[in-house]
C-alpha cells in the first residue's frame, strides 16, 4: 500500500526506459511491419499480377456456346435426307431450387408426369445443392416442352430450366442408312456421312465470353462481353438419287427374303463415267431416327440372353447392322472378276475376239501336283467356244488360258492400274483394303497356280466398291473414275464451297478394248440360249453384266462351304450410263433354289434395271419378237359390237368368248386395262350378269408361261408377267405366284407372277 | 487506496481545467481512414447485400454510416473524459469484462461453431472487444503501481501473466484464436513499456512459441489452417479457397487497380469480403498504390499515437496510448498479413474498414481515450531537447 500510494501521487512521467522502449515499440509497428506488408503487396500486386490476374479471369468468365445448325444432307435431287429441327432441353438448377426454397417434391411429382422420368431421379439430381445444372432431358419436342413451360409458369418456379437444342431428323428413316450415317450427343456425326462430312456439316461453333459472379450468372455493373462469331453448319449434296436408292433396297430386300440370305446383302449402283453413286446399300438397315434399334428379333434374341452377356450380344448385333458391307467387307468377287482378266488380254493383243477355245473340263497348270489339273466348274467341259461363248459360259479353263497368256508381270500390273490394291478413296470411312498375293510370290514362274485362281477371281479378296470402279472402267471407255457420294458443299447462302470432280483418276485400256468387252459382256445377258446371265436381261433395254458365284470356307462353322452370288450389269449396253453390282451373302440352302449368281443376283439386278432406267429416262426400244411376248392390256370394249369388239381384241393379240345373246358389249372380264398375257381369253358379256363365281387357285410354280395361262384359263383366271425378262425361252418357268395356291378368288382375276430361267446346265458355280 | 484514488481525481481536476484541444494530425488521420473504410465497405458489400433477398444493396453500407457517425460522437465524448477515470475504474472495468467473456460462453450467440457475440436487440458484439481495452487500461495501472519493480519476476511478470491468463483462458473457452494473440501481443507490449526484464521476455516468448507450436500441429483444424498457409493452391476449392481468392483479389489489382467500385473478385467468389477480407478488395479496386497508401495511413496514424504516447506528461496516459496503438498496429498487421498470406488464416477485422458496428465504436472509442490524453498534452509547438542524452521536455 505504501509503494502504490508513493508511486499515485502527483504526475509521473514516463522515464527513460519507458520513453525508449516505447520509441522502439513505434519504430516496430508503425515502421519495419508496414514496411515488410508493402512488401509483400508489391511481391503479389506487381511481380505476381499477370499469373494471379490470369487464374481470376479464368474462374471469372463464362463461355456461351453458339451452336449454328447442322447443315442439311440432300439427295441429287435436293430431296432432304437429313435435317436438323428445333427442339428443347430440359434441366433443373438445384442451387436455385434451394435459393428460392422452391418445393422438391412438387417439381419431382410434376416432371415425372410431363418428361415420364423417374422420380426418384428427378429428386436426387435436384438433390445437388451445389449444382446449377441437372440435365432431365434432352431433344426434348415441342409440345412436351409447353408442358413444362406451363408447369412451370404456374408454380413459378425458378428452378426448372429450358434451354433450345436441336434434334437431327431422317425423313426417309432406314433409306441409305449406312451412306447418310447418324449422329450422337451433342449432334456430333458418329457415322455415314454425317461423320465424314461432319466438320462440313457441324460449322464452327460460336462463344459469347461474358464475365461471371461465383453463382455463375452475370456479374454486377461489369460490362464484358466477347462475340466470336462461329459458323453455320453447311449443307452437303450427295450424289445418291433416293428414288434409285429405294428401288435398289426394295429389289435387294427382295432378294433377301426370296432366297433367305443368311448374311446380308450389298448393292451399289454408280454412274459409269462420273463415279457418282447413285445408290449404296447394304442390309440388314436400320432406322436412322432409331439408330439403336436392333429390330424386334434380334432384341428377343437378347432379352433371352443371360444377363451378363445382353450388352455384349446387343453391341454385336448393332455392329453387324451398321456395318456399311459395301465398302467394308471384303470377298473373293469370283466369275464377276473375269470382266478384268478379258479387259487386259484383250487390252493386250494376247486374245482376239475372233479365237476359239477348247474346254475339255480341266487344265493343268505349271505349279499343280503332277495329275492335278484345274477343273472347270462344268466338268464334262464346255467344248469348243467363241471368246463371247467362253464369257457367256463363263468357262474357268478358257479363262485360265486368257490369264497364262496375259502373264503374271502384266497380269498384276493390270491388277495395280485398276485399282484393286488401293482402297478407292470415298469419302466414307471403314474402307477395307483387299488382300492379294506379294509380287514376287504371284510372278513366280515355276508356280503359275495363283495366276490361274486369280484369272477367275480366286484366292485374293476385293471390296464391292473396287469391282465396280474396275468394271465401270472396262466398259465407260477404259477410264478408272474415282466413286464419290458428295457432289457438293454449299454454304447457307447457296455459295458452292466444294465440289467433287467427276473428271477419270486414268485411262486403263482403251476405247476400242471397252467396245468389245460391253459388246462380248452384253452378250451374256441378252442370249437366251447360252447366256449365264439371261435372267437380268430387260425387255426394251441393252443390258450387259456377269455373274459370279464365289465360296468361302467358314472355319467358325466347321468347314461348312458358304456362298456368296453376285451380279454386275451396266446399261445401255452401247453407251453404258449406270452400273450395278448386287451381291447376296449366303444364301440359304433351305430354300431349294439352286444358289448361283445367275439365279438369284441376275434377276435382282435384272428387276432394278426395269425401275431405274425409265426413271433415269432410257426408253425402251423393243424387237418384234418381245412385242410379240409382252403382256397387254384389255382394251376398252364396252358398248362396242360384237364384231367390232373381236377386231380391237384381235389387233391386241388376244382371244375372246362370248356370253349372252345381245350385239352389243356390256362388259369384259378382266375389265380394260388389265394387263394379261397374250393369247388370253377376254370374256365379252353381252347381257350383264350378277352371278359371282369363285375359283380355286393352282399351283402355278415350275410351268411355263403359256402352260400358266392355259391352266388359270380353264378357271376363269388370268396371268401376267412381272418379271422384267420376256418369256421367251422354253427353260423360263414360273418362280413365284402372287396369289398363294389353293385361295379362293372371284373369276377374271388376274394371277401375276415371275419367272426364271432355269435351264440348269448353264448354271456355274463359277 | 480509495483516499489516494480521491486524491488523484481532485488533483486531476485541479490540475487539468485548461485542457487543451485535441491533437489534429491523429484526429484528422482517424477520420480520413474512417471516411475511407465506409467507402470500401459500400463497394465491398455491393454484390454480397444484391444477391441476397433479404437486403437491400446498400444495407451494409447503411448500417456501418450510422455506426460510424455515432461512433464519431462517441470518440468525442471520450476525448472528453479524463484517463485518471480509467486509471481509478480500471480493476472493476476489467472484472466486468472478465464477468463478460464468462456470460457470453453462457448466453452468447454461437456463430461458425464459437460463441464469442453477444445479441442485443439486432446489435451484436463482442466481449472480447471490450477485453482487449479493459487490459490495456488496467495492465496500465498495475505497471504505475509497481513501477521502479518492474524487472522482478514477482512484478514484472506474474500480475500480467495472471491478467493475460484470465483473459486467454475464457476466450479460448469461447474458442477465439485470433482476440486471444491480441490480448497476448498487447500485454506483451504493455509489459515491455512497463519496463519488465528483457531475459523475463526470451523465456516467456519461448514458452509462448512452444504453446504455439503445439497448437498449431495438435489439432486438426489448425493444421489444416496450416497446410493451407503454406501452399493455398494445393486445395484451392475447399481448405486453401479463401486464401485463394484473397490472393486473386490483391494480384488482380496490380498497379493502379481495377478501379473504386470495379473489384470482379467481390462478385460472391471471396468470402467475407467486406468483413475480414476487405483489404483483399481495397487491393483490387485501388491497386498497389492505393493499398500502400492505406497502409501508410494507418501508419501514420500509430506512429501518431506512439508520438503522443511520448509526449504525455503522465506515465499511465504514456502506457495507455502506448497500449492502444499497440492495438491498433496489431490489428492492422495480423489482418494484412492474413489476407496477404504472410501468416495463416484467422479472422481478425481491419480497423475502420471491416464492416461490424460495436467493433467500429469502441475502435472509436479508443482513439477517443488517445485524444484524450492528446489534450494534457501541452499545445503549441513541442519539441524535444536531446541534451547530454537527457530527455528534457520544453514548453515554449
Amino acid at each position: 500500500m505504501t509503494n502504490r500510494k508513493s508511486s499515485d501521487n502527483g504526475v509521473k512521467p514516463p522515464d527513460r526506459k519507458m520513453l525508449s522502449r516505447t520509441l522502439l515499440l513505434m519504430t516496430v509497428c508503425g515502421v519495419a511491419a508496414f514496411l515488410v506488408l508493402i512488401g509483400r503487396l508489391f511481391y503479389l500486386q506487381i511481380i505476381m499480377h499477370d499469373e494471379l490476374e490470369s487464374s481470376a479471369i479464368e474462374q471469372q468468365l463464362r463461355e456461351t456456346a453458339l451452336k449454328g445448325n447442322r447443315g442439311t444432307i440432300y439427295d441429287r435431287n435436293m430431296n432432304v435426307l437429313a435435317i436438323s429441327a428445333d427442339s428443347e432441353t430440359i434441366y433443373l438448377s438445384p442451387a436455385e431450387i434451394a435459393m428460392y426454397g422452391e418445393d422438391i417434391e412438387l417439381i419431382a411429382d410434376g416432371l415425372s408426369e410431363i418428361l415420364v422420368i423417374d422420380r426418384e431421379k428427378i429428386l436426387s439430381l435436384a438433390g445437388d445443392r451445389a449444382s446449377w445444372y441437372k440435365t432431365l432431358a434432352r431433344k426434348v419436342d415441342a409440345e412436351t416442352v409447353d408442358k413444362v413451360r406451363e408447369f412451370k409458369n404456374l408454380y413459378n418456379l425458378n428452378g426448372i430450366k429450358i434451354e433450345p437444342d436441336t434434334k437431327r431428323y431422317y425423313p426417309y428413316g432406314s433409306l441409305a442408312a449406312h451412306v447418310i450415317g447418324y449422329t450422337g450427343y451433342e449432334n456430333v456425326g458418329l457415322s455415314g456421312m454425317e461423320l465424314s462430312l461432319d466438320k462440313n456439316l457441324s460449322g464452327v461453333e460460336g462463344r459469347i465470353v461474358r464475365v461471371k459472379n461465383a453463382y455463375g450468372t452475370d456479374m454486377l455493373y461489369t460490362k464484358f462481353e466477347d462475340y466470336i462469331a462461329g459458323q453455320e453448319g453447311m449443307d452437303a449434296v450427295l450424289t445418291i438419287d433416293s428414288s434409285i436408292q429405294y428401288y435398289v433396297e426394295k429389289h435387294l430386300k427382295q432378294a433377301v427374303e426370296d432366297y433367305d440370305i443368311q448374311n446380308g446383302a450389298a448393292a451399289i449402283a454408280m454412274d459409269v463415267n462420273s463415279g457418282e453413286i447413285l445408290a449404296m446399300a447394304s442390309l440388314g438397315n436400320f432406322d436412322l431416327n432409331d439408330y439403336q434399334n436392333v429390330g424386334d428379333e434380334a432384341q428377343q434374341i437378347i432379352d433371352e440372353a443371360p444377363k451378363e452377356e445382353r450388352s455384349t450380344l446387343l453391341s454385336s448385333f448393332q455392329q453387324k447392322m451398321w456395318r456399311n458391307k459395301a465398302l467394308s467387307d471384303t470377298y473373293e468377287p469370283g466369275s464377276t472378276f473375269k470382266i478384268i482378266t478379258l479387259a487386259m488380254a484383250l487390252e493386250e493383243d494376247a486374245v482376239k475376239t475372233s479365237e476359239h477355245f477348247y474346254c475339255g473340263g480341266s487344265i493343268s497348270v505349271v505349279g499343280d501336283g503332277a495329275g492335278r489339273g484345274r477343273k472347270c466348274w462344268k466338268t464334262t467341259g464346255h467344248g469348243d467356244q467363241t471368246l463371247t461363248q467362253c464369257m457367256q459360259h463363263s468357262c474357268n479353263v478358257a479363262l485360265i488360258r486368257i490369264g497364262q497368256r496375259v502373264g503374271a508381270e502384266k497380269f498384276y500390273e493390270y491388277i495395280d492400274s485398276f485399282g484393286f490394291f488401293d482402297t478407292t478413296g470415298i469419302e466414307l470411312g471403314g474402307e477395307a483394303k483387299g488382300l492379294w498375293w506379294s509380287e514376287k510370290v504371284f510372278c513366280d514362274s515355276e508356280n503359275l497356280t495363283q495366276l490361274a485362281a486369280a484369272s477367275f477371281g480366286q484366292t485374293f479378296t476385293i471390296t464391292p466398291l473396287q469391282l465396280i470402279r474396275a468394271v465401270s472402267a472396262c466398259v465407260n471407255g477404259g477410264y478408272l473414275v474415282q466413286p464419290h457420294l458428295v457432289d457438293r458443299i454449299v454454304d447457307k447462302e447457296g455459295n458452292v464451297v466444294a465440289e467433287s470432280a467427276n473428271e477419270p483418276v486414268r485411262q486403263v485400256i482403251s476405247e476400242e478394248t471397252s467396245n468389245e468387252i460391253r459388246s462380248i459382256l452384253e452378250q451374256v445377258v441378252c442370249d437366251t440360249k447360252e447366256g449365264t446371265g439371261k435372267n437380268a436381261y430387260v425387255a426394251g433395254y441393252r443390258i450387259g453384266g456377269k455373274t459370279g458365284t464365289s465360296t468361302k470356307t467358314v472355319l467358325e462353322a466347321g468347314g461348312v462351304k458358304e456362298y456368296i452370288v453376285s451380279f454386275i450389269g451396266f446399261a445401255p449396253a452401247d453407251k453404258p450410263e449406270i452400273c450395278i453390282l448386287v451381291l447376296l451373302d449366303n444364301p440359304s440352302s433351305a430354300t431349294g433354289q439352286y444358289i448361283s449368281g445367275g439365279n438369284m443376283a441376275a434377276p435382282t439386278v435384272g428387276k432394278m434395271f426395269a425401275d431405274i432406267l425409265p426413271y433415269m429416262g432410257i426408253m425402251p426400244v423393243y424387237t418384234e419378237e418381245e412385242k410379240a411376248l409382252m403382256d397387254r392390256s384389255v382394251p376398252h370394249l364396252e358398248g362396242y359390237t360384237i364384231e367390232e369388239a373381236k377386231k380391237r381384241l384381235y389387233e391386241s393379240g388376244l382371244d375372246y368368248c362370248i356370253i349372252g345373246e345381245k350385239d352389243s358389249v356390256v362388259e369384259t372380264l378382266p375389265e380394260a386395262g388389265t394387263m394379261v398375257a397374250p393369247g388370253s381369253r377376254i370374256m365379252l358379256y353381252t347381257e350383264s350378269s350378277n352371278d359371282i363365281e369363285e375359283s380355286y387357285v393352282p399351283d402355278l410354280v415350275g410351268m411355263s408361261y403359256t402352260q400358266a395361262r392355259d391352266v388359270l384359263e380353264a378357271r376363269g383366271l388370268y396371268i401376267s408377267s412381272l418379271s422384267p425378262r420376256p418369256a421367251n425361252s422354253n427353260t423360263m418357268v414360273i418362280s413365284h405366284q402372287e396369289v398363294q395356291f389353293g385361295s379362293i378368288v372371284p373369276r377374271g382375276i388376274c394371277i401375276k407372277v415371275e419367272l426364271i430361267d432355269k435351264d440348269e446346265s448353264i448354271y456355274g458355280i463359277y | 487506496m480509495e483516499y489516494s484514488d480521491r486524491q488523484i481525481i481532485n488533483f486531476s481536476n485541479a490540475d487539468r481545467t485548461a485542457r487543451g484541444r485535441v491533437d489534429s494530425p491523429f484526429t484528422i488521420l482517424t477520420l480520413l481512414l474512417l471516411l475511407i473504410g465506409v467507402m470500401m465497405v459500400l463497394s465491398a458489400s455491393f454484390a454480397r447485400a444484391y444477391y441476397d433477398p433479404d437486403k437491400e444493396a446498400t444495407y451494409y453500407f447503411i448500417r456501418q454510416s450510422f455506426f460510424a457517425l455515432s461512433g464519431c460522437a462517441i470518440m468525442y465524448i471520450v476525448s472528453r473524459i479524463p484517463l485518471d477515470l480509467y486509471k481509478r475504474y480500471s480493476m472493476p472495468v476489467f472484472a466486468l469484462s472478465l464477468l463478460l467473456l464468462v456470460l457470453v460462453l453462457v448466453a452468447g450467440t454461437a456463430a461458425n461453431g464459437a460463441k464469442r457475440w453477444f445479441s442485443i436487440g439486432g446489435i451484436t458484439f463482442q466481449p472480447s472487444e471490450i477485453a482487449k481495452i479493459a487490459v490495456i487500461i488496467f495492465e496500465a495501472r498495475i505497471i504505475c503501481a509497481y513501477k521502479g519493480k518492474m524487472h522482478s519476476f514477482r512484478y514484472g511478470v506474474i500480475p500480467f501473466v495472471l491478467v493475460a491468463v484470465s483473459v486467454v483462458g475464457l476466450l479460448v473457452l469461447e474458442p477465439h484464436l485470433s482476440a486471444s494473440i491480441i490480448i497476448l501481443g498487447v500485454t506483451a507490449a504493455m509489459m515491455y513499456m512497463g519496463g519488465t526484464s528483457m531475459k523475463w521476455f526470451l523465456i516467456l516468448g519461448a514458452a509462448a512459441a512452444l504453446a504455439l507450436g503445439l497448437m498449431a500441429f495438435g489439432m486438426d483444424y489448425s493444421s489444416d489452417r496450416i497446410s493451407a498457409w503454406m501452399d493455398p493452391f494445393a486445395d484451392s476449392s475447399d481448405t486453401g479457397y479463401q486464401i485463394v481468392q484473397s490472393l486473386y483479389s490483391i494480384g488482380s489489382g496490380g498497379l493502379s487497380g481495377l478501379g473504386l467500385g470495379q473489384s470482379r473478385q467481390k462478385n460472391l467468389y471471396l468470402p467475407e469480403e467486406h468483413n475480414d477480407f476487405i483489404f483483399a478488395v481495397v487491393c483490387e479496386e485501388l491497386g498497389f498504390i492505393g493499398a500502400a497508401a492505406i497502409l501508410c495511413l494507418f501508419a501514420m496514424l500509430i506512429i501518431r499515437g506512439f508520438w503522443l504516447a511520448l509526449h504525455c506528461k503522465d506515465r499511465y496516459h504514456c502506457l495507455v496510448c502506448g497500449g492502444i496503438s499497440s492495438l491498433l498496429a496489431f490489428q492492422v498487421i495480423l489482418n494484412v498479413a492474413v489476407v496477404t498470406n504472410l501468416i495463416p488464416c484467422t479472422g481478425i477485422s481491419l480497423p475502420f474498414f471491416s464492416y461490424g458496428g460495436t467493433a467500429l465504436w469502441l475502435q472509436l472509442g479508443e482513439m477517443g481515450i488517445i485524444l484524450s490524453a492528446s489534450r494534457t498534452i501541452p499545445e503549441k509547438v513541442v519539441r524535444y531537447r536531446n541534451t547530454n542524452s537527457n530527455f528534457q521536455y520544453v514548453r515554449e
